[in-house]
């Protein structure tokens, strides 16, 4: 507890240098290509595209769900994954890539993960934008529950920031934790319903699969961007579960993190 | 600080040591993370070295290969902590080495004020650095290329001029100087002597020991990862030298033996108690 309090202080006070450098991340990860810094959009709408194609116009035939068309569906949801999947993991081997580089700089070991994710906000900002101008031309317009993005942004990057203090800080010590993350976040992609919806599936399983931390934030983008009502009160009890493992999770990777920092440079 | 220790020290070392630990296997590593008994079997590279400098000191590292210097002064650029004992510093630290963190991907330029940004700088003085480090620095066009592309002595050069402008109490120079071309070379040599007359405090690891005459004034010898010698240049040097002459006329057996006796004194299995 006292570990999550101390990192808290430490986000918050090298929040310029978290911001400046992940600047220089996204700047560092787009030097080889021609289009630079455009890739990071282009890659999510090349994805976005072909599971149009896919589970859209191939397995569903091109219906809607709840009357909503599926592209728009979709793409509402799934630019959560295009931030996630990246910030994910390329911040769980942050640490073990960049702490040479900065063991003895004046800015705390745990900013790393931290720039490191900031950098895949911008083009996450860039592509919620792109979604909302398609949304505008295609029958959904902005309503007063685009209020609730930024709660839910906020909410996203807690919880990724949280995760991957565990993950990261593990990355160090054993270094097939990260092999483990790269092929099981794949899984995330199907488990939450960012291309297909559980509404076949019995109850049961229904509420397992809302075990899902990340299943919330999928919902409360759809409701901001369709105006369904705000998601955040409507089911404040998963608000209180969401926020519960975000919670735990910051705990236990705030933890990891003060225990073995010191010691991360003899582990590589 | 304690006891008091007056402030023209610069460095204070008390019985720092760097063990690390050596495993026959992956599984006796994990063992040894996650279970409460020891595995696997700790090397001393670096074990008690106490000394102290004072501010202005510029003391070369003396050893052979696999002595301890650069772990000592990965420890003293604040790089690597110590496993064992204290190292007080009066004031900011940087080392140049060979290959000091530099983002490969990124342009010389960028790399010069990510590192100022890392460090703590505002916008406004990185600013203000940066032309000096660029001239400094000698890579005029190449500034704006990745560093990628760069020969190792322009990465050095790079190097150096960043680590040199941000103006440190303390500098540690790890064998840096001895990839530039003998201009660069000179330069450096100037800059430290630049730096000298400021009364920093200054660490040298350099084979050359003609370039540690013209500019050190004391000496550290270590050997095994312990302090063999410490004291004015002289008289290290001429013992370190008459050390050196003996030990390259060891046949190749005898000189085996050298480092396998040394290498035996600075390991041990952690299953047996600590020799004192």
């Amino acid at each position: 507890m006292k570990s999550a309090v101390l990192i808290c202080k430490e986000l918050y006070q090298s929040f310029y240098l978290i911001r400046r450098l992940s600047v220089y991340e996204i700047k560092s990860k787009n030097k080889n290509n021609y289009l630079g810094i455009a890739w990071e959009i282009i890659n999510p709408l090349i994805f976005i595209a072909i599971y149009w194609f896919v589970f859209g116009y191939g397995i569903r035939g091109n219906t809607g769900v709840e009357g909503v068309p599926f592209l728009n569906w979709m793409m509402a949801g799934i630019t959560i994954w295009f931030f996630v999947q990246p910030a994910v993991t390329q911040g769980s081997k942050s640490i073990f890539t960049k702490i040479k580089m900065v063991a003895r700089m004046n800015f705390p070991t745990s900013a790393i993960p931290t720039y490191v994710i900031f950098s895949k906000l911008y083009p996450h900002l860039a592509l919620m934008v792109i979604v909302g101008i398609y949304m505008q031309f295609t029958g959904y317009p902005v309503n007063m529950y685009y209020v609730q993005f930024p709660y839910f942004l906020f909410a996203t990057i807690a919880l990724v920031v949280s995760f991957v203090l565990i993950s990261s800080t593990l990355t160090v010590l054993i270094r097939d934790i990260q092999m483990f993350i790269q092929s099981s976040i794949r899984v995330m992609l199907y488990l939450t319903p960012f291309l297909w919806t559980t509404d076949s599936l019995p109850p049961a399983i229904q509420s397992a699969m809302q075990l899902n931390p990340l299943y919330y934030l999928v919902e409360g983008y759809r409701a901001a961007y369709f105006g369904d009502g705000w998601y955040f009160i409507d089911q404040w009890e998963y608000t209180l579960y969401f926020w519960g493992t975000v919670a735990v999770f910051f705990i236990i990777g705030a933890a990891l993190h003060v225990r073995f920092r010191r010691h991360f440079v003899d582990f590589l | 600080m304690e006891e008091g220790a007056p402030m023209e020290k610069a460095v204070i070392a008390k019985n720092v040591t760097k063990k690390y630990k050596i495993y026959e296997s992956q599984s006796e590593r994990l063992k040894d993370m996650l279970l409460p008994k020891s595995y696997g079997e700790e090397f001393y590279a670096l074990r008690n070295v106490s000394f102290e400098a004072e501010k202005g000191d510029i003391i070369g590292l003396l050893g052979v290969n696999g002595s301890g210097k650069s772990t000592l002064s990965s420890i003293l650029a604040g790089v690597v902590p110590p496993s064992d004992g204290e190292l007080i510093k009066n004031g900011d630290s940087a080392i140049i080495a060979v290959s000091s963190g530099l983002d490969l991907k990124l342009s010389g330029r960028e790399n010069i004020e990510l590192k100022c940004l890392m460090l703590g700088f505002s916008k406004k003085q990185i600013k203000e650095m940066e032309s000096d480090i660029i001239e400094f620095s000698e890579l005029e066009a190449f500034i704006d290329q990745p560093v990628k592309s760069y020969s190792s002595g322009m990465k050095a050069r790079l190097g150096f001029a960043v680590n040199v402008s941000i103006d440190p109490d303390i500098l540690i120079i790890d064998e840096a100087l001895s990839v530039g071309d003998r201009a660069f070379a000179k330069k450096s040599l100037d800059k430290m002597r630049e730096f000298k007359e400021q009364g920093k405090t200054m660490f040298f690891v350099s084979h050359s020991i003609s370039q540690m005459k013209e500019f050190c004034t004391k000496a550290l010898w270590l050997e095994f990862g312990e302090k063999k010698d410490y004291g004015p240049l002289e008289e290290v040097l001429k013992d370190y030298e008459a050390f050196l002459e003996e030990y390259n006329l060891l046949s190749k057996q005898k000189k085996k033996e050298f480092r396998e006796e040394g290498f035996r004194k600075q390991s041990r299995k952690t299953s047996e108690p600590a020799s004192s």
